[in-house]
Formats: C-alpha cells, structure tokens, sequence
C-alpha cells in the first residue's frame, strides 16, 4: 500500500502541474480500448442485435430457429445407423439434415475441424515425442522446431496452391506416382477438393502448431517422475499409462480444441483449393456476404453469431483445461 | 554377511570418474549418510544402489541378492528424491498407492497399506489432496511415505530437506530418523549438510573426490577425524601457524607463546613451521578456569549466532575462532581488548605443513 | 538399456516428407510453364505483370500502415498496463481473445454491416475502405503483437527502468522515446515481421472490403494461370519465410511463442 502511494507521488512529480492523480492514468489506455470498441466489439455487437431482428427490426429468435428449418429428428424403435469420422454407430433416432444447407455447412466444418485437430494433434504429438525423448541427436530437435515455426505460417491461398501443384491432377506426386509406379492416384477417386484433400492441406498448418505447442510440455516432464515410477516398480508403459501421459493429456487436449478453431474459422484456403464449391460453414458465410446464398439477412447473422458461439464455447474449454494443467505444474 | 554391500564399485562418465573403489557394508536396520560437497560422487553412488546407473565396475549386493545389473524396477528401494517428485495428476492417497498398484495388489489392500503409511507421517486427512495444495515438508512427507508404502528393503533419500526452509528442515530430520527407527529399515542418505549427517546416522561416510575419506560413527567423524578433509568439512577448524620448540615433549609456539599438544609430533624437527588446528568450541576464556594452554589473544570481533557466542581473535598474524554458549548473565569482552584464552593439550592437533 | 531409435527416425522422416514434399512439387510445377523443359517463364509472367506491381505495391504499403498502427496502438497500452493499470491486463487479455473468437470472414462480415450504413458510412470512400483494412488488419495482428511487446516489456523490467529515469531527471517524453522504444527495439521489429507475414497475402478481409490487394490478385489467378499462380506462390512464400526467418533470428532467447493463424 505504502509502495504504492509512493509510485503514483514519484509519477505526478514529472506529469504536468494539473493532470494529477487521477484520471490520467487513464488516458494511456483509451486509444487501445476506442480501437477495440470499434473495430472488434461493434461489428460483433451488430451481428449478434441483427441476428436476433426480424426484417421490421423486431426482437425474434425466429433467425436461429431458422438455421434448423427443415432438420427432421425422428426417433425410431430400431437403432439407424450414424457414421461420423467414419466409424459407424447405432442410433436411437434418425437425423435428416441434407435438405437443410447451413446445418450440413455445419456439420462438414465441424467435420473438418475435429478430424484434422486429431490427425495434425496425433501426427505433431508423435513428432515432437520423437524429437524430445526418442533419443535422437539435438540437431533433429531444433530443425524440427523451426521447421514447424515456419510451416505454421503457411496457409491461406497459397498453401492451396501448393497442395494442388502438388496432389492435384497434375500435380508433382501425382506425375511422380503415374510415371514411376505406374499408378494413376486420381483413378482411385482421390481428388485434392475434396474432403480428403482439405484434411491433407489443413493438417500441413495444423501439426506444426501442436510440434509448437506439446514441445515444450514434454520438456516439462520431469526425469524425476520417471526414476520414481521405475523406482516404485513401474515398467516404461506403466509410466506413459499412468504419469506421463495424463500430465500432459489437458495440454494435448487444449491444443487440438486450438487446432479445431483455427480450422474451423478458415476460410482462404477452402475457398481457393475448391473455388468456393465446398460447402463449409465460412464459406456459407463468404457466399452470404456477397449475396449469393440466403434471401434473409437475418439468417445470415444467425449463421455468423452461431460461428461466433462455436469458438467461444472451444476457447473456453481450452481454457478450462489450461488451468488445470497449469495448477498441476505450479512450481 | 552385510544387508547391503557395495564392492570395488566405481562409475566413469566419458573421461571423468564419478565414483572410484567405493567399498561398503550397511548391515540391516543401519543408518548411513554419505556426506561431501557437491560433485563428490555421493548422489551417483546412491543412484547405483537405486538402479539409475550402472557401475563401471564392482558389485551392489541386496540382502544376499547381486542386483548390480538388475533394473531399478526390479531392486525393491524406495527412494526419495531432492525435488519431491511427486506425481502432479494423482492425489496423495494415489501417490502413496503408486507402487501398491503397479504390483497388482487387490484395491482393499491398498486403501489399508495408505492409511497405516498416512498415519506414519501423521497426515492422515490428507489423502485427497493434490501436490500443488501441499506445503514443501508435507509434499516430502507424502513421498517419503510413498517410498515407504512398497516396503522396500532399502531406503535411499538424496538430500531430502535441502530444499526446504531451516525450521521445516530439522523437525523433518526427526521425524525421518524417529520412522527409520521404529520400522527398523535400513537407510542410505545422502546430504551435503554435515549437521544432517551427524544428527541422523549411525555411521557417515565422507567422501570427496570420488572417494572415501573416511568411514566412522558422528562421533569419530566429528572428533577423530582421520584425514585434512574430514576434519576440514566436518565442523569449523581453525588453522593457525606454529613453530615446533620441543618434538619430545610436544611443545610448540604460536606467536612466540608456549602451546602444548597430547599428539606425538612424527617427522618433524626443532624449528620446523607447521599448521595447528584447534575446533573453536574447545577454547574457552581463562577467567572461566584454565586448562594447560594459555594464550593473550585481541579480541578483533564478536557474532552473535544464538546459542553460542562466535569470537574473532587474533595472536599476531594468526586470526582465528572461538565459540562460546550463550547464556543471559555472559560477560563478553570488548572488541580490542586483550584476553586469556586457554584449551587443553588434546584439542591441538598438529598437521603437517603444506597439507 | 539404450531403445531403438528406428521408430523416432521413421517419425521424423514423415514429419519432413510431409514439410517438404508440397514445396518441392509446387517449386516444381512452377517451373514447367513450356512443356517439357524447365523454364522461369511463369516467374517473367508474374514479375513483370502490371497487375502484380499494383497489387503488390499496395499490400505492401498497407502492410507498412498496419505495423506503425499497431505499433503505436499497442506499445503505450502494454507499457500503461505494466506500469500503472496492472488491473486492468485482464482485460486486454480479453480483447486479444475476441480476435481470435471472431474469425476474419465473421469480423469483416460486421465491419461491412457497421460501416456500410449511416451514421459511420466510410466504406464508400476509397480512403474510408484503405482505413478498414489497414484497422481489420491491426485487429488480426493484435495477439501477436501484443504478445510480442508483452514479452518484450516483462524482460526488460520496465517500472525499474522507468523510475530509474525519472529519478535522473527524465520526463514522460524522454522515458518513452530514449529508454523504452529503443530497449522494445526487438520485440517491436519481430512484432512488425510477423504482422507483415500474416498481411501480405491477406485475402478475406481485402476481398470483401474490394480492395486492390495482392491475396485476392493471387486467388484470381489461380482460377486461370496455374503456372503462374503457382510462382507466385514460391515468391509469397519466399518473402513469407524470410520475415519469419529474421523474427526468430530476432527472437533467440525470447520466451517460445506461437501464433495461431488462419
């Protein structure tokens, strides 16, 4: 408190004779908070009063509701059959969503965030496992490490490209496996726009970000934890079962969540690889905005204001899970 | 036959050895201390009987079983680390019950085993706590319960307390030598802290350089020292420089002034220079009453340390320590005035010169 | 005792096959603009296109408008917030989290809506719509520069230095631009390299704000010159990289960031 007093006296000290005390310390910060308010706050602001506006400007869920028009739910006494991520489940009731476009533009995005979250979460978890504590030589360490600082930038419209240049039906693989192995990948149904061909391209950003991320949490793991599982009579599974891996599964988890939002925002590199064609959530949006799509403008907002909640709602799981790795590794 | 017997055990890492022909016997319900600075090849010795290295050479024997190259998983230590190491994602009762369930013992037997080791370290409400609500000491205790839950027939602690606070540290010590003794298991420890070892161990083993200085109970170590270091790094010694006046009789000068010693002067002569060390707890003020060695001294500075009073003296060039108990009625002397101190013949131990 | 290293190996291959593999074919398509040969035509194309200067150009610039905006946006509210509001950190922190809860396609979607109409109509004016981009711009960039000076500010321990100045006589104006500016230096440049790597090749915002910009020039492009486009793809990447490159050279020794991009 004393300290405290004694800062703000030595601070007026210099300031001009009548700006003192209070209030100045303010004015440092306003700037920073007007471009908040304009430029971040009130457009979501806008989105979010006109999502819940009808044409005449009157208070309505009808919007939201309307992103769900034409889903039929029904519950049958035999199991259906879902397939998600493709593994198929049964299922007390049938959904029918495919009448229904931002629903299905949904889904897929959804789709896509979750499966390429796993795939660059797993593919970069297992790199950088290797690098850390797969007994190779340092230099193996940092080469990935600035690789994947790197290739963590590369997205948007040119990383596109280079996955067509690369997969596309002329591209270098493809060439590379028709003249050399003689084997056609296009005739096999692949296309680089397709579902596949998005996952391929979006985990390029993805599994580098985890490399990032995980890295360091394993450089967290103490040797000690290890020596005192072996010394209490665990063998090496025993430790990965048991301690190493539950210590940094909240940050593993709350990577690949980080892994699904970024996905799931993206728009760019959708849109040039598929010119727009493939049905994502963002690109709904894109084609929204110019007027393609969706007669209503208030379903539009609807369709924004539900992206917004969808990353609200993973940023917050995220941070859940951060806090509590965090408490864990306190000291 | 010893419980634990290390033999001709040595450790080389690349061009440096870590541990040199280390020979030892702990007999079963013993308690060692393995006592030197850092980098003398206490930690690596320990961390051999654990299992963590290999020796370069030797044998480490557990109650008759040569477990030299087994796995630390297979020895049955219970070890206790510097940095608690305590699993940050399991509760205390899951840390204790770590091992317990790591062998497959039936969940009942395991919930018994953690209460009666919870009760041993008298933290019995605290088993569903997590490490990171726990204070330092109780995080020690939990894993020094844990250590103890597999009922190991080896307990090895390396340098637990060293990163506790001062109080924590010596109530901690108690209770770690009060539980070593009521379940009677034998004990290496491992400590930088010669107060440590003198307080807790049956037997310190001193080591420097890789080696063994010298092996004996805290009351040899303390007051028999075998050897320079021993007795440099056990205690506080002072140096002070003499000439040797008659070898027979064991007569010696310092400053000019006449000093006895009870050790019998070997390889020496009339006139040869030599060092004299003399612990600063066996000098006292001559008013207190005299003992054969009587010495003017200046009194060049006082600090006070609590129970006992440390005083700076000095007797021409030799400046040198003497420590005194503290009690309300002392009557210390001024800073500059000139003094009688005296100490007996045996407190003179007389080294030789360049040592 | 020692584990195989097989395993890890095969890990590390894949992780770099997968790194290279995209570049190299692209490095590659970019290359066969006349069949059967290797030639730098697409390159020529590109380089001395009319519409690539422009678009270039221009993106350029705003890129420049973007880092001394948000430079100067952001360096005072950091040092305020370390000095006399550490209250107030909470906040910010939250600002810096809307930027990534709303997505650049949603956040250009409600500027459009908010400055389209009265009473903020600025859109229609070309100056009015180079302010947007460059304002959308700073907001996409917000997390990493403000990490950056951040970063920069908690190394440099700034009440300290800031008392140690005043104590010497120092008022605000000299402590700002003679002691804390020039000690940010690095954090503000690798702030500015990365801020340019992510603005560059921008495409939504610059799309639906219909600007001149060089990420819509190359998605255009793509739909009709394969080869060209694909150039101009090493190029961005190229200038990209090279940004990168200098903000980790700059960055050595600083706390490990990441950046999630989009």
């Amino acid at each position: 408190m004393k300290a405290t007093m004694q800062t703000t006296q030595t601070l007026s000290a210099v300031s001009p004779p009548r700006a003192r005390n209070i209030s100045f310390a303010w004015l440092g910060v306003v700037p920073f908070f007007i471009f908040a308010i304009l430029f971040l706050i009130l457009p979501s602001a806008t989105l979010l009063i006109g999502s819940v506006q009808d044409r005449q400007g009157n208070l309505t869920l009808g919007n939201f509701a309307g992103m769900f028009q034409g889903v039929t739910l029904k519950f049958v006494a035999a199991p259906s059959e879902a397939s998600l991520l493709g593994v198929t489940f049964p299922l007390p009731f049938t959904v029918d969503f495919q009448s229904n476009s931002i629903v299905s533009a949904y889904i897929l995005s959804m789709q896509v965030g979750i499966i390429t979250a796993l795939t660059g979460g797993i593919f970069g978890f297992l790199l950088a496992y290797a690098a850390v504590l797969g007994g190779l030589p340092k230099f193996v360490r940092s080469a990935l490490l600035t690789f994947s600082g790197v290739a963590s930038y590369f997205s948007g419209v040119p990383l596109a490209f280079a996955f067509v240049a690369t997969l596309g039906r002329l591209g270098f693989i493809t060439v590379l496996l028709r003249n050399y192995f003689d084997f056609d990948l296009y005739m096999t149904g692949f296309s680089v726009i397709s579902l596949l061909g998005l996952i391929l391209t979006y985990t390029y950003f993805q599994f580098p970000l985890m490399v990032l991320v995980i890295t360091p949490a394993l450089d967290g793991l103490k040797r000690e934890w290890r020596e005192a599982s072996e010394n209490l009579g665990a063998s090496g599974a025993e430790y990965w079962r048991y301690v190493a891996f539950p210590i940094i599964l909240p940050s593993l988890l709350g990577t690949m969540i980080l892994l699904f939002g970024n996905s799931f925002g993206a728009v760019a590199t959708a849109y040039a690889l598929t010119g727009g064609n493939f049905q994502l959530a963002t690109i709904l949006i894109f084609r929204q905005i110019r007027g393609e799509v969706l007669q209503d403008p208030g379903l539009g907002y609807a369709v924004a204001v539900g992206m917004i909640i969808v990353m609200a709602l993973s940023l917050a799981l995220y941070y859940w899970l951060q806090r509590r790795s965090e408490r864990w590794l306190r000291r | 036959m010893a419980f634990l017997e290390l033999t001709n055990v040595s450790k080389v890492f690349g061009q440096t050895a870590a541990v040199q022909d280390f020979n030892l016997n702990v007999e079963r319900g013993e308690f060692v201390s393995f006592l030197g600075p850092s980098g003398c090849g206490k930690t690596t010795t320990l961390r051999m009987i654990a299992g963590f290295e290999l020796p370069t050479t030797g044998t480490v024997i557990i109650n008759g079983n040569d477990v030299t190259f087994k796995p630390p998983q297979k020895r049955n230590t219970g070890m206790v680390f510097q940095a608690y190491a305590l699993f940050p994602n399991m509760n205390v009762a899951e840390n204790i019950g770590f091992g317990l369930k790591i062998a497959r013992k039936p969940k009942d037997e395991i919930k018994k085993r953690v209460e009666e080791v919870l009760a041993i370290i008298k933290m019995d409400s605290f088993g569903n706590r997590y490490p990171y609500q726990l204070s330092g000491g109780q995080q020690q205790r939990v894993a020094l319960a844990r250590a103890l839950a597999i009922q190991p027939q080896v307990l090895l602690l390396d340098e637990p307390l060293s990163a506790l606070d001062a109080k924590i540290r010596v109530s901690l010590r108690q209770e770690i030598r009060a539980i070593q003794q009521k379940l009677g298991i034998t004990t290496v420890y491992v400590t930088h802290d010669q107060e440590e070892a003198l307080s807790l161990s049956d037997r310190v083993v001193v080591m420097n350089n890789a080696k063994i200085e010298q092996v004996g109970t805290p009351f040899e170590i303390y007051n028999f020292p075998n050897t320079e270091f021993t007795a440099q790094f056990v205690g506080t010694l002072n140096h002070i420089s003499a000439t040797v006046r008659d070898v027979a009789n064991g007569v010696l000068a310092i400053d000019s002034q006449q000093v006895v010693t009870a050790q019998k002067l070997e390889g020496v002569s009339n006139g040869t220079a030599v060092t004299v060390s003399i612990r600063p707890e066996r000098i006292s003020f001559a008013e207190d009453g005299r003992k054969p060695n009587v010495l003017n001294i200046k009194v060049e500075n006082i600090t006070f340390l609590g129970s006992i009073v440390r005083v700076q003296v000095r007797a021409g060039d030799n400046l040198f320590l003497m420590d005194t108990f503290n009690n309300p009625f002392l009557k210390l002397p001024e800073i500059g005035d000139t003094v009688e101190i005296t100490f007996s013949k045996e407190a003179v131990l007389v080294l030789k010169n360049g040592s | 005792m020692k584990r195989s290293t097989l395993f890890p190996w095969i890990l590390i291959f894949l992780g770099f096959l997968y790194f290279f593999l995209p570049l190299i074919g692209t490095l590659d398509f970019s290359l066969r603009l006349v069949k059967d040969q290797i030639t730098l035509e697409a390159y020529k194309n590109v380089l001395t296109s009319a519409r690539f200067q422009n678009t270039f150009t221009y993106s350029f610039v705003m890129a420049l408008w973007t880092i001394l905006a948000g430079t100067l946006l952001i360096t005072p509210t950091a040092y305020w917030v370390h000095l006399k509001l550490p209250h107030l950190r909470p906040l910010i922190e939250f600002v810096t989290l809307l930027t990534y809860v709303v997505p650049a396609i949603i956040l250009v979607f409600g500027i459009i809506r908010v400055y389209s109409r009265p009473p903020l109509s600025i859109l229609e004016s070309e100056l009015g719509a180079d302010f947007l981009l460059v304002m959308g711009y700073v907001a996409m960039s917000l997390p990493a520069m403000y990490r950056s000076v951040d970063t920069g500010l908690r190394a440099m321990d700034v009440r300290t230095l800031t008392e140690a100045a005043q104590s010497l006589g120092a008022g605000w104006r000299t402590i700002l631009a003679a002691v804390i500016f020039p000690n940010l230096r690095i954090a503000l440049l690798s702030g500015a390299f990365i801020t340019f790597a992510m603005v560059i090749g921008e495409f939504t915002i610059a799309t639906f704000l219909a600007r001149p910009a060089f990420g819509p020039y190359m998605a255009n492009l793509g739909q009709t010159r394969p080869y060209e486009s694909t150039a101009l793809t090493i190029i961005s990447l190229s200038l990209t990289w090279a940004c990168i490159g200098v903000m980790q050279f700059l960055g050595r020794g600083t706390q490990g960031q990441i950046q999630v991009t989009r």
